[in-house]
């Protein structure tokens, strides 16, 4: 039996991943813009952030690039909704095929196939004095610095949307665009920011599976957490504290399944791999009545 | 119903985006160090080379067909089918589990084919239809359900070519045993047999869309959603029928590959060409608007391009994921021209 | 042009074209401090798109502004407002979601990183004292009326140092009494320094608010009174002047109204009938009459009109049609029995704007059997003959049939909205604000039509914003107020003012 701390401690990790593109997806939301493109941007700054890590050594210009990554998809997204007014959902489909297509391309040409895969440098764990003998908080508190950025980025979401007038005018975007913007606030330009740090936050969870997680770059790695991360800022009513809880259990349904696969001989295992995606449409169907959106996600915005 | 205007101005926002796509290809092989001419070669000509390379097209462009009809019909309404994909699985695993076990009856060729082609329908269009319910009784968004659904099925296939009763132990990789000849189609010499139930689609989907009321209220919801409520077009109905009419003929498209080309089920069939059909559907959908007539002749050239990237692979070892970028760029071409010419 | 005051604004040569709408064309405007500028014009003659440009919204496509004699470029809202522009649109602009404290401190520019708005609040106060606009600051603004929310728009603009308020149309959801409130905050909004632009196209109310009118017509100046040069007579010349139509007092075309025998039983009945927003209504409608709806807007007026093709909304009571109850049924059901129904938001809810004029003509009808073959196809040719012989009866401006709905002006898409409803003679009609935002020649057609069907026998309901409209046409008007039948007046009683106290729900 796996202890109760080290798979809280592999819950986390996984937290990370799922909160971090949840979190990308309702900054960006907020504003109106629904990012369905997170799977793309994953893939595309996982294999960007890994080769930098790879090749530099360092671990933390990986996450540099990957965010950068993220943010230029992020801005390609959202730029060619708002100045060429094509529908969001096409584009964030477009972008999926697009980062599944680039993330590998970039890979075979720049790394190639090896005898052995390459591994990504080591990152430090951070370790909290103090904590590291208590149970519970030995797994929430003593980990990789993803895991302190992921919390933080939330924190500071939270803070910004619901303890700042800024914040409470980037809401009013996502919920009336033309009630922002005949009180001058831009909506344009506020879409375009909060797409493109929702993005970077997307991409440095997309290179955190192969700088990290796994440690080597695979494709298609990021086996569709993008898209169930959508399903987790549904479920957070697209608020940053919530979307926190939501990458939690959804992170836990993953690694628990994936523990009763090897506790559970008897049944199939693809029925385990099947059940992180069948409890998003039961978490969704359950929660519904705790849902609500804001009011004008995925519709453009044009004054005349 | 559109003006003569209007098809030429679509034709050559195709066209030009199909030019597009080949321009972007072959600047990238040609940043990658490769030589353009000779691979525009290769991707243009390997269909039409061989008889094997032709018969090779028309097997990829059939359940292409398909797929792009699974997205188009909801499409139509202003939803996202991603569970083409899915839906083709599921369709394509539970006609070989039919396969297999009514095989075995030894019933004729006549009646097992339909029998196929039929249980691939209903079962692409019962998983469409539950992430249709999931949205008229949850308001679930279908982006997500048949997302989910997608994977479910990849799972689901998986599992009857390794674990279930159906598996071959005398192979090493994981897949059912062969289909018995009656239970499989041929080809007529380098036409394959599944270019007519393709080609019946097509004509029925093109009759229904334009000519009957269903076809009617699906373009008014479309059109404006609203207005359509107004004067009693059932919303919740439509969208159920057009998952459920999408997801059947994804399903069909399953049955095909399954019966035509793969005659068994292999594991990983799901995430290799099978993956293809679904990504490439949505493409081909996106590229041609929705058009009916459009979107046989497109997933033909579609597949003229994936056989041709697949020999690039193989002769000139150019990735063959250079093709998806561009053909994901391509799509991004058409929809902004198409945006463009529409405010005009 | 007073000598006396000094120019605050003044917009020159101003020029603006959507795609190949001329908007506005060549249009100078020039407003004293102190004072009200009334902006009068019909829909659709340019004046919320110049003040749209003054507030930054729309940048012109030439002409300068001169805030204070100084040349300005306002790329967004947030320049203007620098300047001291203020706006209150038609449409409420504020955010549902929030609280009306939260709307007006939105935006603004100090402690952009706080939260605590203690400060705010007091200010606020006194603001909305000292004019007497007084509204619930901490309530969701979804909860609030038409006539809060207005002042809470009104209190916002002042808020961040309004010098020049614009009120566009701010009068579309005022019943009279609040009209006259509004009159009252507009003369301390001049004594407080404040300049006002009153943007109208109701002759009345310039003339009962504004110091000073300039008048638009298809984006030109066409004039510009001063007070004491304002006469009915000049401002509806000065609106209407090229058409060839005799013009009547409230410029409204005349039709007459022939006396015509009812049926013997109503088409349309409601016994006792309740829904979640409307109350114990009883109400008849005859073959051969106009009965019109009046209410203020927001009183359960839409929701009543929608109800006969709606009846699965009834939670108690009967409705019936031609005698037989409808409880129950869908609304192809009621459609197949003759009834047609056109909505008030015709481009939302009334047309499919991609679509074709003849894919339009078959909404409502697509269950008709005329239409259809064996069960469940379209008899596309035979609605095509129907649809050339309709549009052509109801003067559509069209080249073909063809033509997506979306190209036609407003006038023409009412035109074939109607040309639907009478595809196929109904028994009952229901219009909701058929002639809203239409030239007068159209709106004088809509009468025409609606009074030749009335004479042929059908019943009509009629659902109207415009009281002088509703009372020139109707055998009846009935008056909702807050869901409920208010007041009945017949024709030969019928006093503006009575209906109007009966709108406001006072009893006569």
């Amino acid at each position: 039996m796996v202890g109760f701390s080290s798979i809280l401690g592999q819950i986390i990790i996984y937290t990370t991943i799922y909160s971090l593109v949840a979190l990308g997806i309702v900054i960006a939301g907020r504003t109106g813009v629904f990012n369905v493109g997170g799977e793309g941007i994953m893939l595309t700054a996982a294999s960007t952030g890994f080769m930098t890590a790879y090749f530099s050594g360092s671990w933390l210009s990986g996450y540099f690039v990957a965010a950068l990554t993220g943010m230029a998809l992020g801005l390609m997204l959202v730029l060619v909704h708002e100045y060429l007014r094509v529908n969001q959902f096409v584009i964030g489909i477009v972008m999926v095929i697009f980062g599944a297509g680039l993330s590998d391309l970039l890979y075979k040409i720049i790394v190639g196939v090896r005898l052995q895969a390459p591994r990504a440098p080591r990152v430090p764990l951070i370790r909290i004095p103090g904590v590291s003998t208590v149970p519970v908080l030995r797994a929430l508190f003593n980990h990789d610095p993803i895991v302190y950025f992921m919390y933080a980025a939330t924190a500071i979401a939270w803070w910004f949307f619901y303890r700042t007038k800024i914040g409470l005018e980037t809401r009013a975007i996502g919920e009336l665009p033309q009630a922002a913007d005949v009180v001058g606030v831009h909506v344009r330009r506020r879409r375009i920011i909060a797409t493109a740090v929702g993005s970077s936050l997307i991409g440095i969870a997309g290179a955190y599976l192969p700088i990290f997680v796994t440690g080597t770059y695979n494709p298609d790695l990021s086996a569709g957490r993008g898209f169930m991360a959508i399903g987790i800022a549904i479920f957070a009513g697209w608020r940053p504290q919530r979307a926190i809880l939501g990458g939690f259990l959804f992170a836990a349904v993953e690694v628990l399944s994936f523990q009763l696969q090897l506790s559970v001989p008897g049944v199939p295992f693809q029925f385990f791999l099947m059940l992180p995606f069948a409890s998003v449409l039961l978490i969704m169907v359950v929660f519904r009545r705790f849902i609500d959106f804001p009011a004008s996600i995925g519709k453009p915005y044009h004054r005349e | 119903m559109k003006g003569r205007s209007t098809v030429a101005r679509a034709a050559l926002v195709y066209l030009a985006s199909i030019a597009a796509a080949f321009a972007v290809t072959m600047i990238l092989v040609a940043a990658l160090g490769f030589s353009p001419w000779r691979a525009l070669r290769t991707l243009v000509t390997t269909s039409f080379r061989t008889s094997f390379g032709f018969e090779e097209t028309l097997k990829k462009t059939v359940p292409l067909i398909f797929t792009t009809y699974a997205f188009t019909i909801p499409f139509m309404i202003k939803f996202f089918n991603i569970g083409a994909w899915g839906q083709m699985l599921f369709g394509g695993t539970i006609t070989a589990v039919v396969a297999l076990t009514a095989g075995e009856t030894g019933l004729p060729g006549v009646i097992l084919i339909p029998l196929l082609l039929t249980t691939g329908m209903v079962a692409g269009g019962a998983i469409a239809v539950v992430s249709g319910v999931l949205k008229t009784r949850y308001g679930i968004n279908p982006i997500i359900s048949t997302i989910m659904s997608n994977y479910l099925a990849i799972q689901f296939l998986n599992f009857v070519a390794t674990a279930g009763p159906f598996r071959d132990p005398t192979e090493g990789h994981p897949m059912t045993r062969r289909l018995i000849a009656a239970a499989t189609i041929r080809s007529w010499g380098i036409v394959p047999q599944a270019v007519v139930p393709a080609l019946i689609a097509s004509v029925v989907v093109y009759l229904m869309i334009r000519h009957t009321r269903l076809g009617y209220e699906i373009t008014a919801i479309g059109y404006n959603e609203r207005s359509a409520r107004v004067y009693g077009i059932n919303f919740n109905r439509t969208l159920l029928l057009t998952f459920l009419i999408g997801g059947a003929l994804a399903g069909l498209g399953g049955t095909i590959e399954v019966i035509s080309t793969q005659r068994r089920l292999i594991e990983g069939f799901a995430t290799t060409s099978g993956a293809q059909f679904g990504m490439f559907g949505i493409v081909n959908a996106l590229i041609v608007n929705a058009n009916p007539i459009a979107i046989p002749i497109s997933a033909f050239l579609m597949s003229v391009l994936l056989v041709g990237a697949d020999a690039l692979q193989r002769t000139m070892q150019v990735p063959v994921e250079a093709v998806l970028l561009s053909q994901a760029l391509a799509v991004l071409f058409v929809v902004v021209t198409r945006e463009r010419l529409r405010s005009r | 042009m007073n000598n006396h005051r000094s120019v605050v604004v003044r917009l020159k040569s101003v020029s603006k074209r959507f795609g190949p709408v001329a908007a506005l064309r060549d249009v100078d405007l020039v407003v004293a401090s102190g004072r009200i500028m009334g902006l009068l014009g019909e829909n659709g003659a340019g004046k919320s798109t110049l003040m749209k440009i003054l507030y930054g919204l729309y940048s012109p496509d030439e002409g300068e502004i001169y805030i204070d004699g100084k040349a300005v470029r306002f790329r967004s809202p947030q320049d203007s407002i620098l300047y001291g522009i203020g706006m209150v649109h038609q449409v409420s602009t504020l955010v549902p979601e929030f609280t009306g404290l939260e709307n007006i401190v939105l935006g603004t520019r100090e402690g952009r990183f706080q939260f605590s708005l203690t400060r705010e609040r007091k200010k606020i106060q006194t603001l909305s004292a000292q004019f007497g606009l007084l509204f619930p600051l901490d309530q969701k603004v979804s909860a609030l009326t038409a006539g809060e929310k207005q002042k809470i728009e009104i209190v916002r603009a002042l808020y961040r140092g309004a010098r020049v308020l614009i009120l566009d149309e701010p009068t579309t959801s005022l019943v009279e009494s609040e009209f006259v409130q509004l009159l009252t905050s507009l003369r301390r909004f001049v004594d407080g320094g404040v300049t006002v632009v009153f943007i109208t196209h109701k002759i009345r109310e310039v003339m009962a608010a504004c110091d000073e009118v300039t008048v638009l017509r298809r984006g030109e100046v066409q004039g510009n009174l001063q007070r004491h040069e304002m006469t009915k007579d000049s401002l509806v010349k000065l609106m209407f002047m090229d058409r060839n139509i005799a013009v009547t007092e409230s410029a409204l075309p005349l039709i007459d109204h022939v006396d015509v025998a009812l049926s013997l039983q109503p088409v349309l009945s409601f016994d006792g009938v309740s829904t979640s927003t409307l109350r114990d209504l009883s109400f008849q409608a005859y073959g051969g009459e106009i009965v019109g709806v009046a209410a203020v807007s927001g009183n359960g007026e839409k929701d009543f009109a929608e109800l006969p093709i709606n009846p699965k909304r009834i939670t108690k009571g009967t409705a019936s049609l031609m005698g037989s109850p409808i409880n129950g049924w869908s609304t192809v059901d009621v459609l197949r029995q003759g009834v047609f129904y056109t909505p008030e938001d015709r481009n939302h809810e009334g047309v499919l704007n991609e679509g074709s004029i003849v894919e339009n003509m078959l909404l409502g009808h697509h269950r008709d059997s005329r239409f259809t073959r064996w069960g469940h196809f379209v008899d596309w040719p035979r609605l095509r003959l129907d649809t050339e012989a309709s549009v052509s009866a109801f003067n559509v401006a069209t080249p073909d049939i063809d033509v997506a709905i979306r190209r036609l002006s407003g006038g023409n898409v009412q035109k074939t909205i109607l040309a639907r409803a009478f595809l196929r003679d109904p028994r009952l009609l229901i219009v909701h604000n058929p002639t809203s935002g239409l030239d007068i020649s159209t709106v004088e057609f809509i009468f025409s039509r609606l009074e030749g069907s009335r004479q042929a026998g059908m019943a009509i309901v009629w659902v109207n914003e415009d009281l002088d409209e509703l009372m020139m046409l109707s055998d009846r008007i009935v008056v909702l107020n807050k869901g409920r039948i208010h007041g009945t007046f017949v024709r030969g009683e019928f006093d503006k003012l009575a209906i109007g106290a009966s709108m406001l729900g006072e009893s006569a």
